[in-house]
């Protein structure tokens, strides 16, 4: 293997069309990462069964589109409802008893992915499952540099959805202003009256609601199989980290690690931009272990 | 003074240096070579649940990148091997390379021509990695969740280099040694007593030595920073010195694991960096007990051993049940074996104290009050 065949030189169409690929990298990123970033955000919970309610979400998606024939703009809110409830449940079973353990949480969760995982697996079976596509997203836009099919169009244009809907709630309704009191101080939040508990639960369940969303889009991305979460949980976990506080981070982590990757993969390869992509959040996260945002607030 | 036995150190040491006797005396009893093979496979994940409790039960860093030295130190262990297979003068190129197109050894396999280099270097690697990523992470004060996140991703990272560097790490195959370790003018046949008796040994020798450790004045350093690294710090304590060492020795361990394993499967291939397998430590120190290197160790053996006999119908429902267990251990009993046992221990009267009689009546209390 020589240099050459390694290092790809730069000439500038195809370099910008990575940077296209770059930007629906980071949608899909963003999406992923949106449901662990409030979580996190409000409870300082690591949640890394994550993942795994992408998986369920495209699953959701699997059944109601195959097995009922719901369409598929359908199912993006239907697997957002059905994940949300499963995550209802799963803060109140477990996650709530874990608050002052944050580690804990982490380690329990990820026994929670496992669970998920092979239930999923016993089932549905191990064989791969598909999500269709709906005819009105099949098609493919390339002009001249641009090289985007229709889907990725969509998830782009849902990101943009997602990210402002959420924000909305966050800073625009009543619910929103519960939700920012608790993150800032959960006590002051709680003597105001504000029932911290609820609030956590209903975070939770937005949270991974979003992650249902996200596995509804994915699953039509790609096959679907019980362990399909774990591909996105790390640079999910990546965003969050790196973006540091509020919606904001999130949105500028997932555009600068997408892009980053693209380019990266653009001169290199796909499983090199990896490895240079992790190993600069971890050097970034040694400087600014904050993130790239913090708002002066103390870090759980 | 001391109203628990599980608490004298006394007992701790007898306790230790019968189960590594009680290892040490199976080949004489079981003679079947996979059984030995699947026993010396436990040991190393013992070793390994060790290198988790001392730099999370007694360090208090949460660690899920231990895969990173133990896979390190596998791929060293398979490239001495490998080597010992090749011949320098007229076959020196391992076939995977020729497959994939490389004319001459990469100058990184060069060292692994002599074995003696080769094994220190399967050792040294990964132990100064962890230096260099212990200073990384301790020098900025990263604490908690966050060097759980930043040791994933570098875990993760790695993988994903042992997996795309193809011509030079054989990519998602992986290296399979053709021959056993040759050392010494013999060789370490996998399945036999020999190989489990290595791997038992190190095993005995690196977790008698890092019990050691943790009795001596860095150890109880190590572990007042674990209980508050801030007021450890204020006592004038150099948090970050102390951090890296007990995670390079952490690194350390899981080295010595990576290399006994493959003197035992003679295979390495990325799935030793997998994320799930550098959990897996996590769960089997979790198991047994965090806080205590004997607790690890059992955990791991228990864990594995139950996982093996479970039987081919029950495989399936598995991952349902280590999931349970472990959501169980983290609410329920946070830690683990160990803690159970302490707290049973607790109950039973021992000691010389002013008055015996006096002595069992009160310890129940005194227990639960500390």
């Amino acid at each position: 293997m020589s240099v050459h065949d390694f290092w790809t030189p730069f000439s500038l169409l195809p370099f910008l069309n990575a940077l296209i690929i770059g930007i629906s990298l980071a949608s899909i990123w963003l999406i992923a990462a949106l449901g662990l970033a409030i979580i996190y955000g409000t409870m300082g919970v690591i949640n890394m069964a994550h993942g795994e309610l992408i998986m369920l979400g495209a699953y959701t998606t699997y059944v109601f589109q195959s097995l009922v024939g719901v369409p598929f703009l359908i199912c993006l809110p239907l697997a957002f409802f059905v994940v949300a409830a499963i995550g209802w449940v799963i803060e109140r079973g477990v996650i709530r008893t874990l608050y002052t353990r944050p580690l804990d949480t982490l380690l329990a969760t990820w026994g929670l992915s496992l669970i998920l995982i092979q239930s999923v697996r016993l089932i549905f079976g191990g064989e791969p499952q598909y999500v269709g596509v709906p005819s009105w997203l099949n098609f493919q836009i390339d002009a001249s540099f641009v090289h985007l099919s229709g889907l990725r169009l969509f998830i782009v244009l849902m990101a943009i959805i997602l990210v402002t809907l959420t924000w909305y709630i966050l800073y625009r309704t009543t619910l929103g202003i519960r939700v920012r009191a608790v993150m800032q101080d959960k006590e002051m939040a709680a003597s105001f009256g504000i029932d911290a508990n609820r609030v956590y639960s209903l975070t939770f369940a937005y949270g991974a609601g979003l992650a249902g969303a996200a596995g509804a889009m994915f699953g039509a991305l790609k096959t679907l199989f019980p362990d399909m979460g774990s591909a996105y949980v790390v640079e999910a976990f990546l965003v969050v980290v790196v973006g540091g506080i509020g919606l904001i981070g999130s949105v500028f982590s997932s555009a600068l690690l997408g892009e980053l990757n693209s380019v990266f993969s653009y001169f290199t390869n796909d499983t090199f931009a990896r490895f240079v992509l992790f190993t600069l959040v971890v050097v970034f996260l040694r400087f600014r272990p904050q993130g790239i945002i913090s708002e002066g607030m103390g870090r759980r | 003074m001391n109203g628990n036995i599980y608490h004298n150190r006394k007992a701790q040491w007898v306790a230790y240096v019968a189960v590594f006797v009680l290892l040490a005396l199976v080949p004489t009893v079981f003679d079947n070579p996979f059984t030995l093979n699947q026993l010396a496979r436990y040991s190393v994940f013992a070793l390994l649940a060790v290198s988790v409790s001392l730099i999370w039960g007694f360090g208090g860093i949460l660690s899920l990148g231990q895969g990173i030295a133990f896979g390190l130190a596998s791929y060293g262990m398979g490239m001495t091997m490998q080597m010992q297979f090749q011949n320098p003068e007229y076959d020196p190129i391992p076939s995977f390379m020729l497959t994939n197109e490389l004319e001459t050894l990469p100058l990184l396999w060069e060292p692994f021509l002599s074995t003696p280099v080769g094994l220190i270097l399967t050792i040294l690697v990964p132990t100064g990695f962890f230096v260099i990523f212990g200073i990384l992470m301790f020098q900025a004060r990263v604490a908690g969740v966050f060097v759980a996140i930043m040791t994933l991703a570098m875990l993760a990272a790695w993988y994903s280099m042992a997996y795309d560097m193809q011509p030079f790490t054989a990519g998602f195959n992986g290296i399979s040694p053709p021959l056993p370790l040759q050392i010494f003018g013999g060789e370490v046949d996998p399945y036999s007593p020999l190989a489990y008796w290595i791997c038992v040994g190190v095993l005995a020798t690196l977790t008698l030595a890092t019990k050691a450790l943790l009795h001596t004045k860095f150890g109880l350093i190590v572990q007042a920073i674990r209980d508050d690294a801030e007021r450890a710090r204020f006592l004038g304590y150099n948090v970050a010195y102390y951090q890296v060492v007990v995670f390079a020795i952490s690194g350390f361990l899981a080295a010595w694991a990576g290399l006994c394993w493959v003197m035992i499967v003679q295979y390495v291939s990325p799935t030793s960096m997998e994320i799930a397998f550098s959990i897996s430590m996590v769960v089997w120190a979790a198991v047994g007990g965090r806080a205590s290197l004997l607790g690890a160790i059992i955990g791991a053996f228990m864990v594995n051993g139950i996982q093996s006999y479970l039987g081919d119908e029950l495989q399936q429902v598995w991952m349902l049940i280590l999931g349970a267990i472990f959501i169980g251990v983290v609410l329920f009993l946070p830690r683990g074996i160990a803690g159970l046992l302490e707290l049973i221990l607790s109950k039973v009267p021992f000691g010389r104290g002013p008055s015996g009689a006096q002595w069992s009546a009160e310890t129940g209390t005194e227990e639960k009050a500390s």
